[in-house]
């Protein structure tokens, strides 16, 4: 599996911008049992697959664009199923966060993060979620200002107010 | 442990499926549950696509929210899987005082300080810490027609090093409370399934491959209908499986079982419908 997995790659690739830090030696522990592969739901129907992404990750071979990061459903099945304590859901949740800062963050989760952004809320009060809490006899759903102040200052002070979102 | 709450309402159910709010209302008094809205509630930064992208909003955002909470000496009580994950993972990561006094210092500049004293509770484990004779002395209707089949939903029991309150393998909080309502319970989870709704959005093929893995067992059992604590996966079971086996959230099931009627609940706004069993048609 090693050498598939490097096969035609240039060994100077090491090390450089995509290497993720790794303070829990994660990377390093993991050995390839395929554990996690075997547990993950998304790999089975094409999607992501935790051990290659693992390996990937230890070689600093994967690319902030790879589009397999996004196919993972977050279920944290291959983080449960570790019996070395790797948490491979927590590695690849950490390369989206620098896929986002680098601008390669699908466009709906970009639509929610600018709905949350704008409202607090990740879906749209829309017509229809009036008529449908009117027709339950629930109250109208309103954000105040002070919240909303207060939420816009907390996306200022961290990573959200720093990333590229498309108009 | 305080025995009253703020309940977190979340996004998903007041916007999308606010049928799941109004039956859990009805739960919640009928229990004799002290709660009310959390003031200055926002989004929890759902765990799978906000929280990828900005971790550290995540953390500040719940953080303010578990701020105000404490003030008034009140638990938080949410009603979806992604939120209660959402806020477990905020208390548990800010046990630790370094990263507590990190956040705090962000959240001074709101006025607002976190100590680190509040829980969170799903509705799930409120109702199965009532145990059995707690549960069925609030019921009021046979439900022994409905055979349910459990769907717990990830965020509810992993990844258990966050401290969640449901066990990660062969999970039985759920069964429990279906059958302490006097549903049949057919079919038992062993290493609990994913619904494949966190990738709807990204790609559908993937998605629906997930979600008829786990629909054709439930199918299998024999099941009339899937009972989950998750308003993710209610959705996706309702509006996305091919199947049409009908899905339940913990709290309508609950709420039928204390004697609400499916008009009063909202059943109709299901797409896929209960049919007879229900009460409606």
């Amino acid at each position: 599996m090693w050498q598939r997995l490097t096969e035609g790659v240039r060994i100077e690739s090491i090390g450089t911008e995509t290497n993720l830090p790794d303070p829990l030696g994660e990377l390093a522990r993991c050995h390839q049992c395929g554990q996690c592969a075997g547990v993950c739901p998304s790999q089975k129907h094409g999607g992501i697959k935790p051990a290659d992404t693992m390996v990937k990750l230890h070689l600093s071979l994967l690319q902030p664009n790879a589009p397999e990061l996004w196919l993972c459903a977050m279920c944290n099945s291959c983080t449960e199923r570790c019996q070395l304590g790797v948490s491979p859901s927590d590695r690849i949740q950490e390369m989206r966060g620098r896929a986002t800062l680098a601008g390669h963050c699908p466009k709906s989760f970009q639509e929610e993060a600018k709905l949350f952004m704008r409202t607090g809320l990740a879906f749209p009060n829309s017509g229809l979620t009036k008529k449908l809490r009117k027709e339950l006899d629930l109250d109208e759903l309103a954000s105040d200002a002070q919240t909303l102040n207060e939420l816009a200052a907390l996306v200022k002070a961290t990573t959200l107010g720093r990333v590229p979102l498309e108009r | 442990m305080s025995d009253s709450y703020y309940l977190f309402k979340g996004c998903l159910i007041p916007t999308r499926v606010p049928n799941l709010e109004k039956a859990s209302l009805i739960v919640l008094d009928a229990m004799g549950v002290d709660h009310r809205p959390l003031p200055g509630a926002t989004c929890c930064v759902e765990p799978i696509g906000l929280r990828s992208m900005a971790a550290d909003t995540w953390l500040v955002t719940v953080a303010r929210m578990l701020a105000i909470a404490e003030t008034e000496g009140r638990d938080v009580l949410t009603l979806c899987n992604g939120c209660y994950l959402s806020f477990q993972e905020a208390c548990h990561a800010l046990q630790d005082p370094a990263l507590l006094e990190k956040v705090n210092l962000v959240l001074s500049s709101l006025g607002r300080e976190y100590r680190g004293g509040v829980k969170v509770r799903h509705l799930l484990d409120l109702a199965h810490e009532k145990g059995e004779e707690g549960v069925k002395s609030h019921v009021r209707r046979d439900l022994s027609a409905f055979k349910v089949a459990p769907h717990s939903g990830c965020h509810v029991l992993r990844p258990s090093k966050a401290g969640l309150r449901e066990r990660a393998y062969a999970p039985r909080m759920l069964g429990d409370v279906a059958r302490w309502l006097g549903s049949t319970v057919v079919s038992e989870e062993g290493w609990p399934e994913c619904c494949g709704g966190g990738v709807a959005s990204i790609d559908d093929g993937v998605s629906t491959g997930m979600l008829e893995d786990v629909c054709s067992v439930y199918r299998r059992s024999g099941a009339t209908c899937i009972l989950t604590p998750c308003p993710f996966c209610f959705s996706q079971f309702d509006l996305r499986q091919k199947g049409g086996l009908p899905v339940l959230h913990l709290s309508e099931l609950m709420a039928l079982a204390f004697g609400a009627t499916p008009e009063e609940i909202g059943l109709r706004y299901h797409r896929t419908k209960l049919g007879p069993i229900s009460g409606s048609p």
